[in-house]
């Protein structure tokens, strides 16, 4: 795939990147707080390890690369979620081991090798900001139709008009595949008008 | 070369990256540990008064680690108790079972250091839903609010009788382990309560007792609902009594202390008789006629009144050619009602047994896999009572009618005995 700078996003269709988070995105965003929680830990990993690695992939050799990244990923997750465990114990309790699972995530391994290793601090920092702020957005618009239609609650807090119509299935593993489904088709369309436009300007 | 240079990256960043986490421990580490340690007060303080704590050093008693602990007399049903730390008073957690539960229910009571119950909540409930004593009287629970030790005021939710019986005994065995090793003050009984709390036991035939009416020194009147008989509180001068009249119109009476006292008491036993007799139901009638047609030519059929207090409502002994039979009409309570004819010999042998709810409710029992009545009534003639065995009894899959029927098989022995032992009034 050709790579561009103007693409912060995975170069290609952003639904492609949820394939890559669809575990943490699953895991997420059953609840608002889980998914937000998420979100935050996702963008702060995302952020510290590819302003290290952006500053160091000249220094680190490429037969080091792999597992020199996946360390310094590692590391930054295991400070996060000590911080998240510290401050916010009833989120890090919803995420279980899936905050731990992020120090092996496709989707900030992604980003460290095709972003931060070949492109400037600049560069490097926005996109994971985009990347992020992309992830935490889908996960809470998931979790907010997850939580009301499959709990009747938001924010933990029950909605009475609700309870007795709640769609526990929605709630479970297969409603997550369900809702991320339709968000992935959602985004497909948007992003796919997006880049009609542009192959068709790039052939003219 | 390359080797040693990837190595040293990669230990560079191993040793940056421990460094960070010791550090960030140094100022994680106690935020941790206390959220960790009100995560594990959270339910304990739930039942507590407001500004309540719990420390390190909460914890008093553990069944895990009873041996550790200093405090004595403390029943299988508690599994821990916990200080606070401001003197507010305590926590208990604890368990309760009925009989027909699948598994305990777990309980956490707060009692202030005034020994009075300020909080008190069902952690895990596992009995059948439908008998939920919490759905069918939502002010339960909160009834406990403010008793002590005595639990006066607090009574059995209907419908729910095992399983309400079963949490207030649970309940009242916490308080108790507290008053016994002087922690809060035990609450004082009235005599009113001593006396109704011995009904149990000088009436085990006697289950799920009602309100029922009271005139002259009557304080109080119960009635059994299986219709064993009643239970008066009576006053006489100062003192308080207790008298038990059975179906029968057997009367005894007994003071506080649990002793009988109806010889000395006449008075009490002849109200109480007198009120009873206006209001019980008398199943001689009942019995003869039931004889008669389990016992073809039985001949002489005379009511006997005993002094048990059991589930039997009528005794009468009959001849069959130039023997002696005894029968006995039990009211035990199963599912539902039961009713229980059991014939014994003169020797001491079943020799027949019937329930009117293997007529009426046919349909109930053939859904047991297809019970054969007339093999499980035959399973019971022979036996006596060093002889007979509790399996005798059993209807698979339905255990209360089995042991409704296990109690009525040893009630007629014991009614039995009685009147072989002279209890014949």
């Amino acid at each position: 795939m050709k790579k561009t700078k103007t693409s912060y996003l995975l170069r290609g269709t952003p639904s492609a990147l949820l394939v890559l988070g669809a575990g943490f995105v699953m895991a997420s965003s059953a609840d608002i707080r889980a998914a937000l929680g998420m979100g935050a830990a996702v963008l702060a990993a995302l952020l510290l390890s590819s302003i290290v690695i952006s500053a160091l992939h000249k220094i680190i050799p490429a037969y080091a690369k792999m597992p020199a990244y996946l360390l310094i990923i590692t590391g930054f997750v295991s400070l996060i979620s000590m911080l998240m465990e510290a401050h916010f114990p009833i989120v890090v309790d919803m995420l279980g081991v899936h905050l731990a699972t992020l120090s092996v995530s496709a989707v900030i391994y992604r980003d460290a090798e095709e972003v931060a290793d070949h492109n400037g601090e600049a560069y490097s920092i926005t996109t994971a900001i985009v990347t992020g702020i992309f992830f935490t957005v889908v996960m809470a618009v998931c979790a907010i139709i997850r939580e009301v239609i499959g709990n009747a609650t938001i924010w933990g807090q029950p909605i009475a008009f609700m309870q007795d119509y709640k769609i526990s299935a929605i709630a479970g593993a297969f409603g997550g595949y369900l809702v991320l489904a339709i968000v992935m088709a959602v985004i497909n369309k948007l992003t796919g008008l997006h880049h009609h436009e542009k192959e068709e300007k790039e052939c003219k | 070369m390359k080797l040693l240079k990837t190595l040293s990256i990669l230990l560079v960043i191993i040793v940056v990256f421990s460094g960070a986490m010791f550090a960030l421990n140094l100022y994680t580490g106690p935020i941790i540990e206390s959220n960790n340690a009100g995560a594990e007060f959270a339910p304990l303080l739930s039942v507590m008064p407001e500004g309540s704590a719990f420390d390190g050093e909460a914890l008093i008693y553990s069944a895990e680690n009873a041996g550790n602990s200093s405090l004595k007399d403390v029943p299988a049903s508690v599994l821990s108790i916990y200080k606070e730390a401001n003197g507010q008073g305590y926590a208990i957690r604890c368990t309760a079972e009925s009989s027909y539960s699948t598994a305990p229910m777990e309980i956490t009571i707060g009692i202030s250091a005034d020994g009075k119950i300020c909080g008190i909540q069902i952690d895990s409930y596992n009995d059948t839903a439908s008998f939920d004593f919490r759905t069918k009287d939502p002010n339960y629970l909160p009834s406990y609010i403010g008793q002590d030790s005595t639990l006066a005021d607090v009574s059995i939710v209907a419908g729910s009788t095992f399983s309400s019986t079963a949490f207030k005994n649970a309940v009242s065995e916490a308080m108790n382990v507290l008053a016994a090793n002087d922690m809060i003050a035990a609450g004082v009984k009235s005599d009113a309560q001593i006396l109704e709390e011995l009904i149990p036991t000088v009436a085990p035939g006697y289950t799920k007792l009602a309100e029922s009416t009271t005139s002259g020194n009557i304080q109080k009147a119960l009635k059994a609902e299986n219709d064993t008989g009643f239970a008066y509180l009576i006053t006489e001068g100062e003192a308080t009594y207790l008298a038990v009249v059975n179906a029968m119109g057997v009367c005894k009476v007994y003071d506080t202390e649990g002793a009988d006292v109806t010889t000395a008491h006449e008075a009490v036993a002849t109200e109480a008789k007198t009120q009873a007799a206006a209001n019980q139901t008398k199943y001689d009638e009942a019995l003869a006629t039931k004889l008669g047609r389990m016992m073809e030519g039985a001949t002489e059929i005379t009511a006997i009144e005993l002094d048990t207090f059991n589930t039997v409502v009528a005794a009468a002994s009959f001849k069959l050619g130039d023997a002696t039979y005894y029968g006995f009409y039990s009211r035990s309570i199963g599912f539902h009602q039961m009713d229980v004819y059991m014939i014994i010999d003169e020797n001491g042998a079943i020799a027949g047994m019937d329930a009117k709810q293997f007529i009426f409710d046919e349909e109930y029992f053939m859904a047991f896999g297809g019970m054969d009545v007339t093999a499980y009534k035959q399973g019971f003639v022979g036996s006596t009572a060093e002889t007979w065995s509790d399996d005798t009894a059993v209807i698979a899959t339905a255990t209360m009618t089995s042991n409704a029927v296990k109690e009525s098989t040893k009630d007629a022995f014991a009614s039995f005995n009685s009147i072989k032992n002279g209890g014949e009034q």
